[in-house]
Parts: structure tokens; sequence; C-alpha cells
């Protein structure tokens, strides 16, 4: 999208926000102003990043109805603007359904850190997995419809024109290794009614138990490349069915989730570099605990390849992988002490990811964290040089 | 003129057996009597957490909540109002009469997911103020031991001060005493000590009255001694038995927000 015309709908979203909150009053807006300074570690302790955002929700309620959108802008070290919607869309309330049309992140599973049912919005993963989590996930214009009964929630998603991961550019730090020949062109399905995405999710919360159940019927995130004239990449039709459940066992939060992939294409490598469908699968299981005011976490994941083919490039036939985290606040929530860690079984490598927040104020927080990644080769390893220390001072109004 | 006598004589032989019987609770029964004294059917209210700390410097919390009765079950949903960077936060429990642990649920907007939390977390303290998850919900009397200590006056009205010692050796309280206004079964004020049975914090009740004929607190105060912290939460637009639907304790609505 044209600098212009993002500018022109931005524009015109905050009018339509003004005009209809100017009728009824009924009009919020929030957002955050936020600084965000990294430097890599290492000898010239280069700048890994320095980036101030504005990013601005506009809220209308109307009786049934309620409008919201958020946009932000970056603008980077090099003087780069990026302005983009993150969100946009009207929700209309009925008694026992509603409805969601526009631009919008939809959140499925109960991973942390981690993305195994949660197919619908795609990633952006320009800077790996370490930006927040609301910006990493990317808004997707969709038709959400959810109809509740009185014991289970039905939720029905159709997203008109597919959207792609954002993976991270060549050139950047973040660039990911790849052991093809040369880089792929990457063809994108075409903006037709029949290469929409639909989804569905049955979801259940009680006293003994939460419980999701969800299929799609969509694209692959992720282009598998093949060798033709050169190299090119496509995006795949893939069937998608998973569940989730979350249930308190004596103060233990214990949770699981599954995804079940059928025919979903790998990149192999042969003469010419070909692709191959397999199944897949996608799972966890985690324990969350809170003892003596610390909250503590652990995950299990892993991904397998059924009916594994040795030649395929960027998979294993299983990779395993567990995140820890341990939380607690200090004087009275204004400072908050965290450790996340992935940890990869498979490659032997891991990412530690300290933090401290502090809240100067209310709505106005300092954070200061690192992102160390140990080990020489994996999702973690590869970016065994990329060490860095953060610091970010918010302000939320 | 006999008949009279006869009347009045009953009377006080009445009002005497129901003073002895009154002498003789039980710091259990007080406790019962407290957790059954009715609270009306359903309540909504706007609830504003003062927070002040040794220095003085405040931070202020702004929450719309509603609780509900379900036949001995409870539910209640917070909505976080303010500040900003909390907004759009929400936080769910159920509470069960049978002494069963509380479901707990809390919905992060920057997360837009909804994740069941462990009812091990009620000794946390709620949005850095001094009431911890458990001091805001209702404690099960069969939970601890009660005993009468001795009946005090405090802001003109009887209490028995009663003694509760949790049977579970690890809960966080190593006792705590209450105040608790005769017949009217709600406390006035509660002292709280802790694991090692030091003082921690007390309770007091600034503003008690009727709504709809429910007792309400609007205002009370903790002080939390060992941290020189004090929190003053203040209930606004109190309404009972407004009929607030049974769809609003749900997933649905933690994940709308308030308007």
């Amino acid at each position: 999208m044209k600098k212009g015309s993002i500018i022109f709908t931005i524009s015109l979203a905050l009018l339509l926000v003004s005009a209809a909150g100017a009728a009824a009053q009924d009009l919020y807006f929030g957002g955050y102003v936020r600084n965000n300074t990294g430097v890599l570690i290492d000898d010239d302790l280069d700048f890994s990043h320095v980036q101030n955002t504005f990013d601005l929700k506009a809220e209308y309620y109307g009786d049934i109805s309620e409008l919201k959108s958020e946009v932000f802008i970056n603008q980077t070290d090099t003087d780069d603007i990026e302005i983009g919607i993150k969100e946009l869309y009207v929700d209309i309330f009925f008694d026992s359904m509603d409805l969601r049309v526009g631009k919008q992140q939809i959140i499925w599973g109960k991973a942390d850190g981690v993305f195994i049912t949660d197919v619908i919005s795609p990633k952006d993963l320009s800077d790996f997995v370490l930006p927040d989590f609301d910006e990493v996930r990317m808004g997707v214009t969709a038709l959400k419809a959810d109809y509740y009964t009185s014991a289970l929630d039905f939720e029905l998603v159709w997203i008109p024109t597919f959207t792609p991961a954002v993976m991270p550019e060549t050139g950047t730090i973040w660039e990911v290794s790849t052991p093809l020949p040369s880089l792929p062109t990457i063809n994108v399905p075409s903006d037709t009614l029949e290469n929409s995405e639909v989804f569905g999710k049955v979801s259940y919360m009680g006293s003994a138990i939460d419980i999701e159940l969800m299929g799609g019927y969509m694209w692959d995130d992720l282009p598998a490349a093949y060798q033709d004239a050169g190299m090119f990449a496509d995006y795949h039709r893939v069937t998608m069915a998973g569940g989730s459940f979350s249930t308190d066992i004596a103060g233990l939060i214990v949770r699981g989730e599954g995804a079940y992939y059928n025919g979903k294409n790998f990149t192999v490598q042969a003469s010419p570099v070909t692709t191959v469908e397999k199944d897949f699968v996608n799972y966890m299981v985690g324990l969350d605990y809170s003892l003596a005011g610390f909250t503590l976490g652990t995950q299990f994941i892993q991904e397998i390849v059924l009916d594994y083919d040795d030649r395929i490039m960027l998979n294993d036939e299983f990779k395993n992988t567990m995140t820890f985290v341990v939380a607690k606040p200090f004087l009275n929530d204004t400072l908050l002490l965290e450790f996340f860690s992935y940890v990869g079984l498979s490659n032997e490598d891991s990412l530690l990811r300290p933090k401290v927040t502090y809240d100067l104020a209310d709505g106005l927080e300092w954070i200061l964290g690192a992102d160390i990644f140990l080990g020489d080769e994996g999702d973690f390893g590869q970016y065994d040089d990329n060490d860095l220390v953060y610091t970010k001072l918010k302000y939320s109004f | 003129m006999k008949k009279t006598k006869v009347l009045i004589i009953s009377l006080i032989l009445m009002a005497m057996v129901l003073g002895f019987a009154q002498a003789q609770i039980t710091g259990q029964e007080v406790m019962e009597n407290v957790y059954n004294r009715p609270t009306g059917p359903d309540i909504q209210s706007t609830l504003t957490m003062t927070l002040t700390n040794s220095r003085g410097s405040t931070r202020v919390r702004e929450i719309k909540q509603f609780i509900k009765e379900f036949g001995d079950d409870e539910k209640k949903i917070m909505f976080f109002v303010a500040p900003s960077d909390v907004k759009n936060t929400s936080f769910m429990s159920w509470s069960y009469g049978d002494g069963q642990d509380d479901d707990m649920w809390i919905y992060l907007p920057a997360l837009k997911k909804t994740k069941r939390i462990s009812s091990s977390s009620k000794s946390d303290y709620f949005m850095g103020s001094d009431f911890t998850y458990d001091d805001l919900g209702e404690r099960h009397p069969s939970l601890d031991t009660h005993k009468i200590l001795r009946e005090e006056t405090v802001n003109g009205e009887d209490c028995y001060v009663v003694e509760s010692v949790s049977k579970d050796s690890d809960y966080f309280y190593a006792r705590t005493i209450t105040w608790v206004v005769k017949d009217e079964w709600f406390g006035m004020k509660r002292e709280f000590y802790d694991e090692d049975d030091e003082f921690l914090k007390i309770l007091t009740i600034n503003e008690y009255k009727k709504v709809n004929g429910y007792w309400v607190i609007p205002e009370m105060e903790m002080y939390n001694e060992q941290k020189d912290h004090t929190t003053l939460m203040q209930l606004d637009d109190i309404k009972i038995g407004d009929g607030i639907k049974d769809s609003q304790f749900t997933e649905r609505m933690m994940e709308r927000g308030i308007r």
C-alpha cells in the first residue's frame, strides 16, 4: 500500500470515528507513545534498533454496535516512517450473536509465546519473535461471527484474501539462514473468492475445564520452494484440525493445545529442488503455578512431520522445544521482574529474555531487558551473534 | 392485669432465653452468620482504589464490577477502567458455597486472550493494592477454626471479636481477628497476621449503610503496616437487585469489555 493511500485510509477512519463520536458523545481515544532502543552486545555496540512509536486507538460505542480502530506510526533510526492500521472494524451485537467485520487480530489457543492453533492472524516476523505479541500478529480483513448458547460458543471466520507471514528481510540481522541455492521468487495466491480461508471453532468455558475445538481450510503461512527455470516458492492449501484445554488441578493450571495439518508442503533436497506433501503435528502441554507471589510456568512443544522424508530441508522429523517463565512483582506491582526462555531441545539452542518493568507513574513505564541467544543452529542458535539489550519508555494515555 | 403480668414475664423470660442463646453463640456460628448474611441477588458498582505508599505518593485504579448469586455460588466480573495501560483488562471469578477452590480467569487485551489463572494465586495482591485476591472474596467458614475472644464496641456498634485460624497450615495468614457487628453480621474491622504470626495489616470500615435493605460497605481502608502502604477502597453507583443477566459472567463479556 502506498504511503499516500495509507494516510488517506487512516484519515478517513479517524474522520468517521470523530463524526460518529461528535454525534453521540460515546467516543474513546487512547493509545501510547513509546521509544524502543536496542544495542547489540558486540565489540562495536551497534544499535539493533531505535524506534519511536505513536499508537492511537479510537472507539465509538453505539447502541448495538461498536467501531474500533487502532493506527500506528513507527519512526526508525534511519528516519523511515511506517504508518499502518493495526485494526479497523465494526462490531454488531445481538442477543446471542456477535458480528465483527473489518481488519482485526484473531487469537486462538492456550499456548504462550508459540503458535499452534493460533493460525488466523499471520505473523510479522521481521524482528523474529522479539516485539510485543500484539505487534507480531497482524490484523487481517475478516468476517467473524460468534453464536452463543448457554454452554457453548460457536465461532466462524471468513478471510476473503490471503495474507502471508512477513519474514525477516535479507540483509537484516534477523535474516533466516537458508540452504536453498538461491533466493526464490515467491508466488502469492491471487485475490479470488476461491482462494479465501475459512475457520471454525467451538468453545466451552466451565468450572472444571475450558475447551476449544477448531478447524480451518487455509493457506500455509510459509511457502515451500522448488526449482524450475529458477528458484520459486509457492504457498499451499492446508487443512487444520485442533483443540486446546485449560484446567485448574489443586492450584496447578494444566494447559494443552494441539493441531493436525493435513497435506503441508515441505521443500526437499533433490535435483531439482522440489516439494513433498506430508501431514504435520504440532502440540504443547504446559503447567502454571503461583507460589509466594512468584508466577511460574513451563511448556513442552513438539513438532512432528509424519511419514518423514529424509530429504526434507528445513524441518527435522521431530523438533522439541521448552519454555520457562518466572515472574514476580515488587513494590505493590510498580516493579515487575520477568524471565522468559525458549530452550530448543533438538538443536541445543535457546533464547533467554530477562526483563524489568518499572512504573514511574500511572501509565508511564520503563522497561530494561535483554535477549540472549545461545547455540550454533536452530531457531534461536542461528542468531547467536544477535544478543542485545534494550530499553523502552512507554507512556499510555 | 393478670394477663398483662403473664405477658410481661413471658417476654422477659423470652428475652433472657434469647440473650442466653446469643451469649452462647460460637465463633463458628458468628462467621457462618457473616458468610450467610444476605447481600442481595446481585450488586454492581464502580470501585476506586487509591494506593498510597510510604512516601505519600498515590496511584488510582478504577474498576466496574458486577456480582451475582447463583444459589450457594457467586460469580463476579471486573472491568478495569483506569489507569490507561490496564484499560479493558477484565477479571472473572466463580466462588462456590461448598468450599471448592474458586475458578478465576483474566482477559489481557494486549494478548487478546482469556487465561485461566491458578487458584493458588489467591495470595497474590490485587492490582498492586493491599488486598489479596482472597481478601476480596468470601472465605468459606469451614476452612478455618473460629473462636470468640471477647466482645467490644467499635464505632458505637457492639461486636464479637473472633479469631480465625486456618485449618491449612500453608495458608498465608497465620490468623485473622475480625470484629463482627452483633445481629447485623458484617465485619467492622479485621487484623491479619502473616505466616510468622507477625502483625501484617488491618482493614477498617469507614462507612457502612443499607441499600435496598442490604448492608454494603461503600468505603474501607487496608493499611499494611509491614510495607507502610495503604489502599482506600471506595464504592460508588451501587445498585442492588437490578437484575444482572447470567450471560454477564462469560468469556464473551470479558472480551467485549465495559463501555
